[in-house]
């Protein structure tokens, strides 16, 4: 509780103590919408925490070996992700549903297990130390966010946008429409890619160390990413958005819950998905959806006979 | 020639659904597509509009050549179309659905979406007010736009992938089956649309069941089957051209000809029917295995079955006759449990359907052979048959009873390793009854088993249905194929928007005009 009254008491004070919780709701604000994107048009992919460790590792890399500027370093991971992004969009994307999740899947743990961790470059186990300023970044991390929110939400809103959808609900009948399903479905994953990496490279400066950790770069990250998008609703731009805020909360909102603290997030993150299954953002205002087995008043038919 | 089709072939496995077929479209016509099920009409079309790749021959689009290119070059080409099972963009409005038809047209926005520009708006107004325009052509009401097209009735949503369809300012319309499942008073509001987009200068290839639509509107009209085109001409030639007749009734009765082909009456072939049925009676029973008294089942605000009573002896078949929606479908759900009646009673053998549980009803021996079959695709039709002894212990009596079922099915013996999914429909109908075997039924409800089966078929179900009718069971009968049913009926029920119209023994209501008006709409 001590947490809420600080940010309403003392906003400034919360602001300069709670930086990097700052910092990171902001940077899976990024992931959430590069979420957002692929499951917008369609696409189960859960390949950001690959595309965040490209972005990461390359501006990190970047830094330490040739010393260039923060700016281009962050702007080199990115680009190369979403390059990546291509590359890997190629012969993935004929796949769909489960099964692109789980091409996916193992792209991440490849790029993880296999390359970072056999690349004697990366640090491989034990990482990389840096020497960037983790505190710097807060004020370029929410403009980023912003920013990346508001063009996302723009592009939802037009041709491309349209073309996403309709991909989304009915892929065959976008194609009798004109559509190139390939080619939009492409143009999402690479966008959801350039996100990721961008977020990875900020993220990377957040700490003194990146390492190839499950919950950083692994399928523990990817499901949290998930999470954001269907706890928030995916329907709309800032729902997953609302679901990279909660769920980066859900340490402090129970805080009081001390090492219990996993049970009561666990609980929560269930009667979310039992109650407001379109997630917290989406249809039907704030009403709650009452699941079929709830009790319910038993309305009697008169008996004829 | 606006599309021209040379030598297409198409075989998936072994099966050549579409094997060498020339056509010609002209411009400004409608052309017919017609042939039994199964005949490849679907398979053709999804493979000019780009869907399934040709293995052979070559397609253009007046000089376009369609051959190879991908489905979204195609539709882009100018060729657009529906779908047999309407696929529209469920989640979204009316009137998204048809600006995403415009796709083609419109300029790329990316750039000016990010600034929002004021040109840009203008622009995006002008394409939702085209939109409505084109709901409103398609015979949509202004208001239909702003609803989820999931909303929409059967008819508009049938009406809204025209207009989408139209979005695309198509050379070539392809419409796949659009009067299938209406009543007829919409199939007349579609063959009036289809007509209207034809004057309009509209060019229409139409494929369908329905023979009268097909013959009333089209100038031409080639027949396929078994993936072969067998004839091509005016309606009046291929209705009388007896390769076609040959292809749709098989070794059929006289009976089908002309209601199969639309071409009059049904009056004059009945005489056939007369003596066979002859001496049945009209009479509800005294001591009835089923009785029904004043059903009313309700779905929200509609009313789907209004007060009906009847009364089903043992050893007798009933059929309940009607047109698409009448009502006939939910009273089976209801009997079956399946369902929950608003009032009224249903007794079967002493138990209340009303409030039993399904599983209690089937145990019983009340058994429901469901529309559209719901077989297991992916299993075999062993394990079909297998997983409907579920609920039963005795081991070896399960599996005598599996032995004699597939002896009476010998096509189901033939393939009892092979998936369900993987049969044709009139196998997968008879798996289907099989398996309402298995559950011992003393009453069998057996919805439109003749649904989408070819004439061939259709005979060898009501062989069997009549077979099993002959060793004592008791049937209910529910049928579109209003002659057919009729046939073998001991009294039939017309249904008619949730009430039954008129009743009698199966040779009477064949004779009566008012079945035909209820039944076609004539």
């Amino acid at each position: 509780m001590d947490f809420f009254i600080a940010l309403v008491s003392d906003p400034v004070g919360f602001w300069n103590s709670h930086t990097l919780l700052i910092s990171q709701i902001g940077i899976n604000g990024m992931l959430a919408t590069s979420m957002f994107l692929v499951l917008y048009s369609g696409q189960l992919s859960l390949a950001a925490p690959g595309f965040m460790a490209v972005g990461a590792y390359v501006s990190v890399l970047m830094e330490l070996y040739w010393h260039t500027p923060f700016a281009v370093n962050i702007a080199a991971g990115t680009l190369l992700a979403a390059l990546l992004g291509l590359l890997v969009g190629l012969p993935v994307l004929r796949l769909r549903g489960v099964f692109l999740a789980i091409a996916t899947i193992g792209f991440v743990e490849a790029l993880r297990l296999g390359v970072i961790l056999n690349v004697p470059i990366t640090g491989e186990g034990l990482g990389l130390k840096h020497t960037a300023d983790p505190l710097g970044g807060v004020p370029i991390i929410l403009v980023s966010l912003v920013a990346v929110v508001l063009v996302v939400w723009r592009l939802t809103k037009g041709r491309l946008g349209s073309a996403w959808a309709a991909i989304r609900q009915d892929e065959i009948a976008a194609l009798s429409q004109g559509i190139n399903v390939a080619r939009y479905k492409m143009i999402a994953f690479v966008l959801s890619a350039f996100l990721a990496g961008y977020a990875g490279a900020l993220e990377a400066h957040l700490s003194f160390i990146i390492a190839p950790l499950d919950e950083q770069y692994g399928v523990t990250r990817a499901v949290q990413i998930l999470t954001f998008a269907v706890l928030g609703g995916s329907g709309f731009v800032l729902g997953p958005l609302a679901g990279a805020l909660i769920v980066t909360l859900l340490p402090y909102i129970f805080l009081q819950a001390g090492p219990y603290i996993n049970i009561f997030s666990g609980i929560f993150l269930i009667a979310v998905i039992v109650f407001r299954p379109q997630g917290i953002v989406g249809r039907g205002g704030l009403a709650l959806v009452r699941p079929a087995w709830w009790p319910r008043a038993r309305v009697r038919a008169p008996s004829t006979g | 020639m606006l599309l021209r089709l040379d030598d297409v072939q198409r075989h998936f496995g072994g099966v050549h659904a579409v094997d060498g077929v020339s056509l010609e479209v002209e411009q400004g016509s409608i052309q017919g597509l017609i042939g039994p099920n199964g005949a490849g009409k679907t398979t053709l079309v999804n493979v000019i509009t780009g869907y399934v790749r040709f293995q052979g021959g070559r397609a253009w689009l007046e000089s376009d050549e369609l051959t190879g290119l991908p489905a979204y070059r195609i539709a882009t080409l100018g060729v657009a179309r529906t779908f047999q099972n309407i696929r529209l963009f469920k989640e979204l409005t009316a009137v998204e659905n048809v600006l995403i038809g415009m796709h083609t047209r419109l300029r790329d926005d990316t750039l000016a979406q990010l600034g929002t520009l004021p040109f840009f708006r203008r622009a995006q107004q002008r394409h939702v007010r085209d939109a409505y325009a084109l709901l409103e052509s398609v015979g949509l009401a202004h208001a239909v736009g702003q609803r989820k097209a999931a909303t929409l009735p059967y008819g508009d949503q049938r009406r809204l992938e025209i207009a989408r369809a139209l979005a695309l300012r198509p050379r070539l319309l392809i419409l796949d089956e659009p009067a299938a499942g209406m009543n007829p008073s919409e199939k007349q509001g579609m063959r009036e649309l289809i007509e209207r987009l034809n004057a309009d200068g509209l060019t229409i290839l139409l494929i369908d069941h329905d023979m009268r639509l097909v013959m009333g509107v089209c100038k031409r009209v080639a027949v396929l089957n078994f993936g072969k085109k067998i004839a091509d001409g005016t309606p009046e030639e291929v209705s009388t051209d007896p390769t076609v007749i040959k292809a749709y009734l098989g070794t059929g009765g006289e009976r089908e000809v002309t209601s199969a082909l639309g071409a009059g009456g049904v009056g004059e072939e009945q005489e056939v029917e007369q003596s066979a049925t002859a001496g049945r009676s009209a009479k509800e029973p005294d001591q009835p295995i089923l009785d029904i008294q004043d059903l009313t089942v309700s779905y929200g605000a509609i009313v789907a079955v209004r007060g009906v009573s009847f009364r089903v002896g043992a050893g007798e078949v009933v059929a309940l006759i009607g047109a698409n929606g009448a009502g006939k479908s939910t009273i089976l759900n209801t009997l079956s449990g399946v369902i929950r009646a608003e009032s009224g009673t249903a007794v079967f053998d002493g138990l209340d359907l009303t409030t039993a549980k399904a599983s209690t009803i089937v145990r019983r021996g009340l058994v429901q052979v469901p529309e559209g079959r719901e077989i297991l695709a992916r299993q075999t039709v062993l394990e079909n048959l297998e997983l409907a002894t579920w609920a039963r212990r005795d081991g070896v009596a399960t599996r005598k009873k599996i032995d004699e079922v597939l002896k009476r099915f010998p096509i189901l013996g033939e393939r009892r390793d092979v998936s369900a999914g993987s049969l044709s429909g009139g196998e997968q109908q008879m798996l289907a009854i099989a398996r309402g075997l298995l559950a011992r039924p003393r009453l069998l409800l057996l919805d439109e088993p003749s649904l989408g089966l070819a004439p061939q078929m259709v005979d060898e179900v009501f062989r069997v249905i009549d077979e099993i009718h002959d060793e004592g069971t008791t049937i209910l009968l529910v049928e579109q194929n209003a002659l057919r049913a009729l046939g073998i009926a001991d009294r039939a029920y017309v249904i008619e928007t949730g009430r039954i119209l008129l009743s009698g023994s199966g040779d009477d209501l064949l004779h009566n005009p008012a079945v035909r008006r209820a039944y076609l709409g004539g």
